[in-house]
């Protein structure tokens, strides 16, 4: 399954898409992605069915932002706080990331069409090896829109390491302690709004 | 906004508001008429019934939280009710109250705030309030008293990111004088470096009041766990509601991320 499902909206979508494109427009909206397992539970299948089908359910909602003009887009996929999670489920989402991020690697050029920029945020060095190498491939730097995939994410982690690398900086006697960088870091701009079932 | 689109999505947008102002409305009316059984508390003419109550309510829950944070995003906020709130925090036994506006209207007034605290202490747990009595941990003039069970904190928004960078300054101050490399920086000791909540441990609960879908800059770093739950809003907030929210709270299920 595609990370953007392919497919234009059908008429009604496409009425509802007008009327809400009319007003006012988020430019960057976060998704965290919560209720898998109790939707497997509900739906009576595996939790890993559960993950898979919430991916699926990611893709359409990601063709959803593109089709609204949403320009960037933050998924919450994997918490360092899930690696406390069963070894069977923790195998499972590592082998559901596999999947998706070699489907990335396949999808490149249709992205690269698209203009679509694929960041990774998140601890890389705690997930296994492959997985790191399949992402350092799959990240794309183009312009017009923006993905960033928080995995292995925290975001106590996240401001830790930035100060440390500002810290590093400051080593190197390329900043000053007391720089202006320290209090606008980054490049994204903030959610408008979190989405979170 | 022009054409068939922009009229209907204007059309759409009137019918929400006029929706949510009726509702808004209704839930005024509602709010004024526990108005005036809100200062009385569940037992009329009887303060020490209504401590006992009031202790008692708080041992019923499942869990109470260690930390609230009560969280304004009203433009004007109530001293009376905010006062209330943190009345009826320390008497179900909660030990560590912060209050927060993001316009740090009450931090900038906060003998204002304390002295209604108090004023409330005295008419709703009665006279003898020294097994109640808070320290106000952010206050110079108020020193340690026996028996203190409570401890409040009064926050805005330089308590939140500002704290952080200003963290990051010193650590980076240090690194400068080669007191410390970079590599020694890790989570634990950025949270050691922190300083707006020192003493006190991380809020379990935020109770939100106002429209605001946002903490509007309350203490990023320490609410990665929190459970928020929002509240219409603290105006004649009654002590039915602020219970209520304690119940949800205690009803709720936390995994920790596992």
């Amino acid at each position: 399954m595609s990370w953007i499902r392919e497919g234009e909206l059908s008429i009604i979508e496409r009425f509802c898409a007008n009327i809400i494109k009319a007003g006012p427009m988020p430019k960057h909206v976060a998704f965290i992605m919560d209720g898998n397992r109790r939707y497997a539970q509900k739906c009576h299948v595996e939790r890993q069915q559960g993950h898979s089908q919430g991916f699926d359910k990611l893709a359409q909602t990601l063709r959803w932002c593109l089709n609204l003009g949403i320009r960037e887009v933050t998924v919450y996929a994997f918490s360092i706080e899930n690696f406390k999670r069963s070894k069977e489920e923790v195998d499972g989402l590592m082998d559901l990331a596999r999947q998706k991020f070699s489907r990335l690697l396949e999808e490149q050029e249709n992205l690269k069409k698209h203009g679509v920029c694929i960041r990774v945020l998140g601890d890389l060095p705690l997930l296994p090896v492959d997985i790191q190498e399949l992402i350092a491939q799959a990240v794309l730097f183009n312009k017009l829109c923006f993905l960033n995939v928080c995995f292995a994410y925290t975001s106590r982690h996240e401001i830790s390491n930035a100060v440390r690398e500002m810290a590093w900086g400051v080593e190197q006697g390329l900043l000053e302690p007391r720089s202006e960088l320290m209090a606008g870091c980054g490049s994204a701009p903030p959610p408008s709004f979190n989405l979170q079932p | 906004m022009s054409g068939a689109g922009g009229l209907a999505w204007r059309a759409l947008h009137a019918l929400v508001r006029a929706l949510l102002c009726l509702h808004a409305r209704s839930s005024r009316a509602c709010a004024a008429a526990r108005a005036a059984w809100r200062r009385r508390g569940p037992a009329h003419g009887g303060a020490a019934r209504g401590r006992q109550r009031w202790r008692a309510d708080g041992r019923a829950l499942r869990k109470l939280p260690v930390h609230v944070g009560l969280v304004v995003t009203e433009e004007e906020p109530s001293y009376a009710d905010m006062a209330s709130l943190v009345v009826w925090c320390m008497a179900v036994g909660i030990s560590y109250v912060s209050v927060y506006d993001h316009n740090g209207i009450f931090k900038r007034n906060n003998s204002r705030l304390m002295d209604e605290i108090l004023k409330q202490q005295q008419e709703l747990l009665g006279l003898d309030c020294s097994k109640y009595t808070v320290e106000f941990a952010n206050q110079d003039k108020t020193g340690q008293v026996l028996n203190c069970q409570s401890t409040l904190k009064v926050l805005s928004p330089e308590d939140g990111k500002a704290d952080i960078v200003k963290a990051a300054q010193n650590f980076c101050q240090l690194v400068a004088q080669q007191q410390r490399t970079h590599s020694d920086l890790d989570v634990n000791m950025l949270d050691n470096l922190l300083s707006s909540t020192n003493g006190f441990p991380d809020p379990d609960l935020v109770l939100k009041f106002g429209p605001v879908d946002s903490t509007l800059g309350f203490l990023p770093w320490h609410i990665r766990l929190t459970e928020i739950i929002s509240l219409p809003s603290h105006l004649n907030i009654s002590y039915e509601d602020f219970f209520s929210a304690l119940h949800h709270y205690a009803a709720c299920e936390q995994r920790w991320g596992k």
